[in-house]
């Protein structure tokens, strides 16, 4: 299921706010993990089985680990550890990148299957969430679930199922075993969530359409002024989006009693690609640096490790975003850069003044964005060219005409993406906020759901993820 | 914030969902949308088949019946539509907004990438048939009316498929250049692709000239029979500033003599039709109007006209100039290729045909899958 849709928000999101409200407290977790099955199985209801199989799975590591723990069995917790860590990954791998495999094997006359499966939805975010958990019972960093309904509950919560932010177990735990639930709390998840949902119907799908244009326009007649219209138009869309469901899924969190971790922090405010990266998609980097980077090594080590340390993170990171080479490609981009920027670039950025850091570390984002967005490597080519001046010229006539239309709804965007509004917020006062909330909650829902009910362009945007 | 005040957001927003939830489920569903022009997606009970099968049919038909039925879809539409013209769009859904008060609505136009296939298969009929073929293609609303476009809009036609027709066509056909025959602020409907009877008037008279060397200039006035007609482009387009358009009709039925028949086959059995068919100016698809609507076959007889028997090949844009055409053939035959299978050659031979025309609209001919039929 999807968030931005007339039936998510009509029929699903009241049914499980309703049922939720009136179950006593106890039964409460139930009904959610009932629900998240709902929302996990719609698109593709035989998947229920595999997704309660990696509930079962890991929620027995976890036992097992502890139990090993408790018996001062160090060698047996680590087995229990790295078998499911082992058959989490090997889930994911088949069903994520298999495809990818087989066809780059039979690319090079290798007969081998490729069993055309449809990716199980958010597969590799929860996976990310589940598999960590006999990890940090290990650690002695989370203990065990009351039940194993609390687990699954947490595994398939549907606010973040699908496209985040990556919550670990430990930071949810205290909460799926107690959370309150007030008018306070309610209003102000209210409140994210059509922020979210603006920013993703009345924003992503609008400035979308643009880059939809330039993505199908043949390589050999992009301009450049065109060809940077269109990534501008893929980084306001893909940030507009993605944030767009965190706040979503912090806002429908918050009117269910839950806190989560926001995901984004303002990224195209980073002076380099190192906080570009602290300030985008936070709770993947976290999760990377927890789990592979520190394990590696860290940056403790000769420079030499460190570099194939950060090669190995950005490698994984790049893959992690979908089954295709050039999100490798992206991957590795980042990788040198972030190389570049530790052992020289930063201590030159310092030096700079602040807006050469600002272009710099926009031009690195955008340039990125090519690689993640055109998937087929000699269109991804051409893009590049006409990005760097060998396309059709500087601009054409189209590009007047899509500059004009869209450059209202572009400027809103820019600005959004800034903490201008956050900032105007802060200062208005207690009674204009009091007056303003209720106006933009409305005029929010209004205005989204006049966009959702003519549907005619609402791309999922993480199906691959 | 205060409890009260905490509490009030949270009820503003809960009726919000609560209710459009509600009222989707308890209001009656509507079959037909007059304003898209289109039936409506229902209800259909789950079945084991329908929830677990492949692609997971009844969640897909699910999806599509909460946004068909939504409380107030026509008005969300137009909701849309306006934010999108206020946000400084000069399109939605794939319709452009010109002209003066953004009044006039124009189709987006693609040139076909395979537009030699295309004047292939009309260049097969003409050396299938012994009788003269002429060819035609009627240009787009966005070539004649391109000054009242957005500056610049990219997807229009801008003349050069039927150039590039005209250079692609064999000796076995002749071709008609209409890319200027069209001229004035009445050829087309504002809200609608096709041509207006005006603008069909113009067409008979470029088309005569040369296939007939003359043509008949009606004495009367075309006549207003409705200004309510809300066209296929407008009901994409969802804008609800647009005015209605106006229909006029022109010919006198029965023709000049009162002698001309009309014989529709809507559906292999001959029906007695008429030129301009007024109940349907009382539905939706007020276009239908003329000769009452798609049909495989039509055929007009005028025993008092001087030309022969004229066959055309046809699309809907054919309806409104068929009552001209009959003023100078005794017998005008409109064979339209989507509703009828019959091999072109055998009828021209069976039917003692004289002239051929193949005549389509651009954005009919970059896109019709049927014309292969021609050289059948």
């Amino acid at each position: 299921m999807v968030f931005s849709t007339p039936y998510f928000l009509f029929l699903y999101l009241p049914a499980v706010l309703f049922l939720y409200y009136i179950s006593p407290l106890k039964f409460r977790n139930f009904i959610l993990l009932i629900f998240n099955l709902l929302f996990y199985g719609w698109g593709e209801p035989v998947y229920i089985l595999l997704m309660v199989f990696t509930i079962v799975l890991d929620y027995f590591a976890g036992i097992i680990v502890q139990r090993c723990k408790d018996r001062g069995n160090d060698k047996g917790a680590r087995w229990a550890v790295g078998i499911s860590l082992g058959l989490n990954l090997a889930i994911l791998f088949f069903f994520k990148y298999w495809v990818l495999v087989a066809s780059t094997l039979q690319s090079f006359g290798l007969n081998v299957p490729t069993f055309d499966l449809v990716l199980p939805i958010g597969i590799s975010f929860y996976t990310f969430q589940t598999m960590t958990y006999p990890v940090d019972i290990y650690r002695g960093d989370a203990e065990l679930p009351k039940n194993l309904i609390n687990f699954g509950t947490f595994v398939t919560l549907f606010p973040q199922l699908i496209a985040g932010p990556i919550i670990k177990y430990k930071e949810l735990a205290d909460q799926m075993a107690f959370r309150t639930h007030s008018t306070d709390k309610f209003a102000s998840g209210v409140q994210v969530f059509i922020v979210g949902l603006a920013k993703k119907v009345l924003l992503a799908n609008n400035i979308g359409q643009l880059w939809d244009v330039y993505l199908a326009t043949p390589g050999a007649e992009l301009t450049t002024l065109g060809a940077w219209l269109g990534i501008l138009a893929f980084s306001l869309q893909l940030y507009f989006d993605f944030s767009g469901y965190s706040d979503m899924a912090v806002g429908m969190g918050r009117m269910l009693g839950f806190e989560f971790l926001e995901n984004f922090h303002y990224p195209y405010l980073a002076k380099s690609a190192t906080e570009f990266w602290r300030r985008w998609h936070i709770s993947l980097g976290s999760w990377f640096r927890e789990y592979l980077y520190i394990p590696l090594g860290g940056n403790r080590v000769g420079a030499g490790r460190l570099i194939f340390n950060l090669f190995v993170v950005w490698a994984c990171t790049g893959i992690w975003h979908g089954a295709s080479w050039n999100f490798l490609i992206w991957g590795l981009y980042y990788f040198l850069i972030i190389v570049f920027e530790r052992f020289f670039f930063s201590k030159v950025l310092q030096k700079l003044p602040g807006w050469v850091g600002h272009v710099y570390g926009l031009f690195i984002v955008m340039v990125g964005w090519a690689l993640f967005a055109v998937e087929d490597f000699s269109a991804m080519g051409l893009y590049l060219k006409a990005m760097f001046g060998m396309g059709a010229g500087l601009a054409d006539g189209d590009f007047l005409y899509y500059l004009r239309s869209y450059l209202p709804i572009l400027v809103i965007g820019i600005l959004a993406a800034t903490p201008l509004a956050k900032t105007l917020w802060n200062k208005a006062s207690l009674r204009a906020r009091q007056v303003a909330i209720p106006v933009l909650v409305l005029a929010g829902l209004v205005l989204a759901t006049a966009y959702l009910v003519d549907g005619t362009y609402n791309p999922f945007l993480y199906f691959r993820f | 914030m205060s409890k009260k005040y905490t509490t009030f957001i949270t009820v503003l927003f809960c009726l919000f969902i609560f209710g459009f939830g509600l009222a989707l489920l308890i209001l009656p569903d509507r079959e037909f949308s007059e304003q898209e022009n289109r039936y409506l997606t229902q209800f259909e009970a789950p079945t084991l088949d329908s929830v677990f099968g492949e692609n997971g049919q009844f969640m897909v038909d699910f999806e599509k019946y909460v946004n068909d039925q939504f409380p107030l879809r026509d008005q969300w539409i137009q909701l849309k539509a306006w934010s999108e013209r206020l946000s400084g769009k000069q399109e939605n859904n794939k319709v452009y907004f010109g002209g003066e008060g953004q009044q006039t609505l124009f189709a987006q136009y693609t040139k076909p990438s395979d537009l030699e296939q295309r004047v292939d298969y009309v260049n097969q009929l003409g050396a299938n048939v012994d009788v003269p073929v002429y060819f035609a293609l009627i240009p787009d609303k966005t070539w004649v009316w391109a000054d009242r476009l957005p500056t610049g809009a990219p997807l229009v036609d801008d003349g050069s498929t039927i150039r590039d027709a005209q250079g692609l066509v064999s000796e076995d056909v002749t071709f008609i250049d209409l890319t200027d025959a069209l001229q004035g602020d009445d050829v087309f409907y504002r809200t609608d692709h096709h041509w207006t009877t005006m603008g069909a008037c113009q067409g008979y008279w470029a088309l005569m000239s040369a296939m007939n060397g003359s043509c008949t200039i009606l004495e009367s006035e075309p006549t207003l029979v409705s200004d309510t007609f809300y066209g296929t482009t407008w009901s994409s387009s969802g804008a609800g500033w647009v005015r209605p358009d106006e229909m006029y009709t022109w010919v006198p039925e029965g023709g000049l003599t009162g002698n001309t028949t009309v014989t529709r086959y809507p559906s292999g059995q001959p029906e007695e039709g008429t030129f301009y068919d007024l109940s349907k100016l009382e539905v939706k698809d007020k276009y239908s109007m003329f000769l009452g609507g798609n049909q495989g076959l039509c055929v007009i007889k005028n025993p008092d006209a001087q030309g022969g028997k004229l066959l055309v090949i046809r699309d809907s844009y054919a309806d409104s100039l068929a009552p001209f055409l009959s003023l100078d053939y005794q017998e005008v035959h409109l064979f339209d290729l989507r509703y009828n299978l019959m091999s072109l050659k055998q009828y021209v031979v069976d039917n003692d045909i004289d002239q051929v025309l193949v005549l389509y609209s651009n954005s009919n001919f970059s896109t019709d899958s049927n014309l292969a039929l021609l050289g059948m």
